[in-house]
């Protein structure tokens, strides 16, 4: 098992150059020792830059030193997650390739409109800090003043504003909620579809779209461009102004949460290196409770909060649930 | 829009810190080496240098970052002009000239002119930059679909320079080109020609295809050649030569100063970026210039165009990152992230608060143009003696390392197999006719048309006219297309009725 490991890590380090190679060859001279004895590798099924990319790097340095070897970020971005979520799998589950992504919503999506190889449980999501949501916003200079004034436009016509989001996303969803509780015909929406959230974020806040649904952590550098109007959670978050969504769509609103980023595991760990499991559960935790950790992260906007597995990884099971429920509208464009 | 107060104290924020001119050199370095290596991008040569910075301060990691991004920007076109293999995908259009001229025996010169082109279009685009940050982010966030779709359209004018003799093979080609771009999951969820390749579903990976397509066919097709140069004596090395390139570029202030217009322009907004900026700005001087038919068959003046806009495009994208917070592309998110890091948030509190910073940026991109210039001349003398090398080494080695970078930047068999896919398919084209270059443009551009134009279609509610109408800058990007195009019909016309004259004398 170890062996195809090694070999990809040499291909990437020719590849990759020198920098790689420093990191990565010494694992290949060294004898198999206690747990971990060599360098560990850090899938992110993303491209650099992205949340999970910016929380794997800035967390690194403090689960490093909580395991006492390097840490290796691999960015394998592409087809919504798919791609890194597989080949995060093939690797051996010996405790050298461990995951930070998004498990939701990529995963239930990965699995129920991609045909995905895997299934949920193959999966063991140590913990999920990031817990993002969907935020309606519109741009800092726009007429819409608050959602009521968004639900009363659309109803009148519904083709009087445009609305910026990204398909098969919570977001799409959400916004499909808050239409049907208030009688807005849907399908007549002006819908402009993006393909991320970036520039999603890019058109409400430069006003090309009126109103846009997109996940609310990332439209916090772009705040003073932006006026929220609606977030979709219990709670308020991040100290946006406008509704909540229980404020809008009563007490027992339903709507689905926005991405839960952190780190996982191969499920199969659990029984086939029940030690090496233990170790790296308990490095998370402790790396995640490090005052320096949480003081770093936080400047960065990056979340450290500690749920734990068994929050984590019903909060996962949870949303795969609701999203099931709304599979047309994920599935279907 | 220049404020005195804060540009005294970018200065001496720039003295006061030494260690920031101690990163500059190894920086251009990093990036010149890793930028020169197909398959290698820019962003890659960053991220894997930002964890250093972790460990510097503020500006010192800026500093070395930028000078990365500086360096890598320019490495991508030495590839570019000695072997046709664009480094990174910016240095599309300089294969188009440099290439021919290192065929020709001119590969001093091209590396000269291709030289003293990024330094002046990188200053050139920092000196805009210096004075317009502010304005130039207040347009970006207002381009919507409609605009960017306009830019996409420009771009595939080139089409019509690309064709060669046969125009309906040239469209031909670019159409397949676009076909080629348009393949795997679009803005609005569909997927389309995966064929079930779960690799397909971001598209056809564009660096290796057009490494593949561009160099690999050339390649194979020079197989029973044995110098790159055919003539011996030119195959020479010569500093005199390279600086004469240099010389050269100044004969042509319009070309740099449209290029790193251009290049500012399309490089700040977000998603576009140096891989279009190159190509328009190559387009657009092809169609102006008097001896506009002999681009591609060796013109300085293509590679003046090409390097001067993909350069001064880091000036573009940096505006955009710096007045708005936002990542125009993967650098400049790196760039973000290191910001991070340090506990900096880009965006418009940021300048307001932070002008001396922002100022001493820019300042330290002004010393890394000149720098560049510098260790760019040692970079290219060096680079050049790859045409002395046997083609029966060089091919074998470059296809190697193409492989290896493609590997590199796909992280999976997709790169190597895709590069040797599309090494079979460009082989074939070629070999009937058909001119590679216009499938790349096509590639590169047809997602972009694709998905804006499919956004005009939903913001719209298919109600084109009415609501190109209401967009004012997509009015005056067509209107200066259209006029672009009618001035060159114009002056051929002229050009034609002079040539007549004085064949009739």
């Amino acid at each position: 098992m170890t062996s195809t490991f090694s070999r990809r890590t040499i291909l990437k380090a020719s590849a990759g150059g020198v920098a790689f190679a420093a990191l990565a060859s010494p694992s290949i001279l060294r004898a198999q020792n206690a747990y971990p004895d060599r360098p560990i590798n850090v899938v992110v099924p993303f491209d650099t830059g992205g949340y999970n990319d910016r929380l794997a790097r800035a967390f690194a340095p403090f689960l490093q030193q909580q395991l006492g070897q390097p840490l290796t970020i691999i960015n394998r971005g592409g087809a919504g997650a798919l791609l890194g979520h597989t080949f995060f799998l093939q690797q051996p589950d010996d405790g050298y390739t461990i995951l930070c992504t998004s498990a939701a919503p990529y995963l239930p999506l990965n699995i129920l409109t991609q045909d995905a190889s895997f299934k949920l449980e193959d999966f063991y999501m140590v913990n999920l800090p990031s817990q993002d949501y969907t935020l309606m916003a519109t741009s800092a200079g726009s007429d819409i003043k608050s959602v009521q004034d968004f639900i009363s436009r659309l109803k009148a016509d519904p083709s009087s504003l445009s609305v910026g989001l990204q398909p098969a996303s919570a977001d799409l969803v959400n916004f499909h909620i808050l239409c049907s509780a208030n009688e807005i015909e849907v399908d007549a929406v002006r819908v402009v579809t993006y393909d991320g959230g970036g520039p999603a974020r890019n058109a409400v806040a430069g006003g090309v779209v009126d109103v846009g649904f997109v996940g609310g952590e990332g439209f916090l550098p772009l705040a003073e461009q932006i006026r929220p109007l609606l977030t979709f959670d219990t709670r308020k978050r991040d100290n946006w102004d406008g509704a909540i969504v229980t404020d809008v769509l009563g007490a027992d609103a339903d709507f689905v949460v926005g991405s839960q980023r952190g780190w996982g595991l191969h499920g199969s760990m659990q029984t086939s290196n029940p030690e090496v499991f233990k170790t790296l559960v308990g490095a998370i935790e402790a790396a995640s409770k490090d005052p320096a950790a949480i003081e770093a992260l936080k400047n960065q906007q990056l979340a450290t909060d500690w749920y734990g597995p068994e929050e984590s990884n019903q909060m996962l099971a949870r949303t795969a649930k609701v999203m099931e429920q709304y599979l047309d509208l994920l599935k279907g464009n | 829009m220049v404020e005195l107060t804060s540009v005294s104290g970018a200065f001496t924020l720039l003295s006061s810190d030494m260690n920031a001119w101690l990163y500059l050199l190894p920086g251009l370095a990093i990036g010149l080496i890793f930028g020169a290596m197909p398959g290698i991008s820019i962003t890659m040569a960053m991220a894997f240098a930002l964890p250093a910075t972790l460990y510097m301060d503020f500006l010192p990691a800026i500093v070395f970052l930028t000078a990365i991004y500086t360096g890598a920007g320019f490495g991508g076109s030495v590839p570019a002009v000695l072997m046709g293999i664009p480094g990174t995908s910016s240095a599309v259009a300089t294969t188009f000239d440099g290439y021919p001229m290192a065929r020709k025996g001119q590969h001093s010169e091209a590396l000269g002119v291709a030289l003293a082109s990024s330094v002046i279009g990188c200053l050139a685009s920092y000196v805009i930059l210096f004075v317009l940050i502010v304005p130039i982010s207040g347009v970006v966030l207002k381009l919507g679909p409609l605009e960017m779709f306009a830019v996409a359209v420009w771009g595939m004018l080139l089409l019509g320079s690309l064709a060669g003799t046969h125009m309906s093979r040239g469209l031909l080609a670019g159409t397949f080109g676009v076909l080629l771009g348009t393949v795997g999951m679009n803005t609005a969820g569909f997927v389309r020609g995966t064929m079930g390749i779960p690799w397909l579903l971001d598209g056809v990976p564009q660096i290796p295809a057009m490494m593949g397509l561009l160099a690999a066919s050339q390649l194979i097709g020079l197989i029973n050649t044995t110098y790159l140069i055919a003539d011996e004596a030119s195959r020479k090395i010569s500093f005199k030569k390279i600086l004469g390139g240099v010389q050269h570029t100044f004969r042509y202030p319009t070309i740099i100063f449209r290029g790193s217009l251009i290049g500012v322009i399309v490089g700040a907004i977000p998603g576009v970026g140096s891989s279009i900026s190159n190509l328009l700005s190559y387009s657009e001087t092809k169609r102006n210039a008097s001896d506009g038919d002999t681009f591609g068959q060796g013109n300085p003046k293509g590679v003046i165009a090409a390097e001067a806009a993909n350069s001064s495009s880091e000036g573009g994208a940096m505006a955009t990152m710096l007045a708005l917070g936002i990542p125009g592309g993967g650098a400049t998110a790196i760039l973000l992230a290191a910001f991070a890091m340090h506990n900096i948030v880009g965006g418009p509190s940021f300048i307001a608060n932070n002008k001396d910073i922002v100022y001493a940026v820019i300042f330290s991109n002004f010393a890394q143009a000149m720098l560049l210039f510098v260790v760019g001349l040692g970079f290219v003398y060096v680079a050049g003696y790859v045409v002395r090398v046997p083609l029966r080494f060089l091919i074998p080695s470059v296809l190697v390392v193409s492989t290896f970078g493609a590997y590199a930047i796909e992280g999976s068999s997709a790169g190597p197999i895709t590069l040797w896919v599309f090494s079979v398919l460009g082989w074939a084209m070629v070999r009937y006719g058909y001119p590679v270059a216009a499938t790349v443009v096509g590639l590169l551009l047809g997602s972009l048309l694709e998905g804006n134009l499919l956004r005009t279609n939903q913001i719209s509610g298919g109600d084109f006219i009415g609501y190109g109408l209401e967009r004012p800058w997509a009015l005056l990007i067509f209107a200066l297309m259209l006029g672009s195009i009618l001035l060159q019909a114009i002056s051929k016309r002229r050009r034609a009725k002079v040539a007549a004259l004085s064949a009739a004398q």
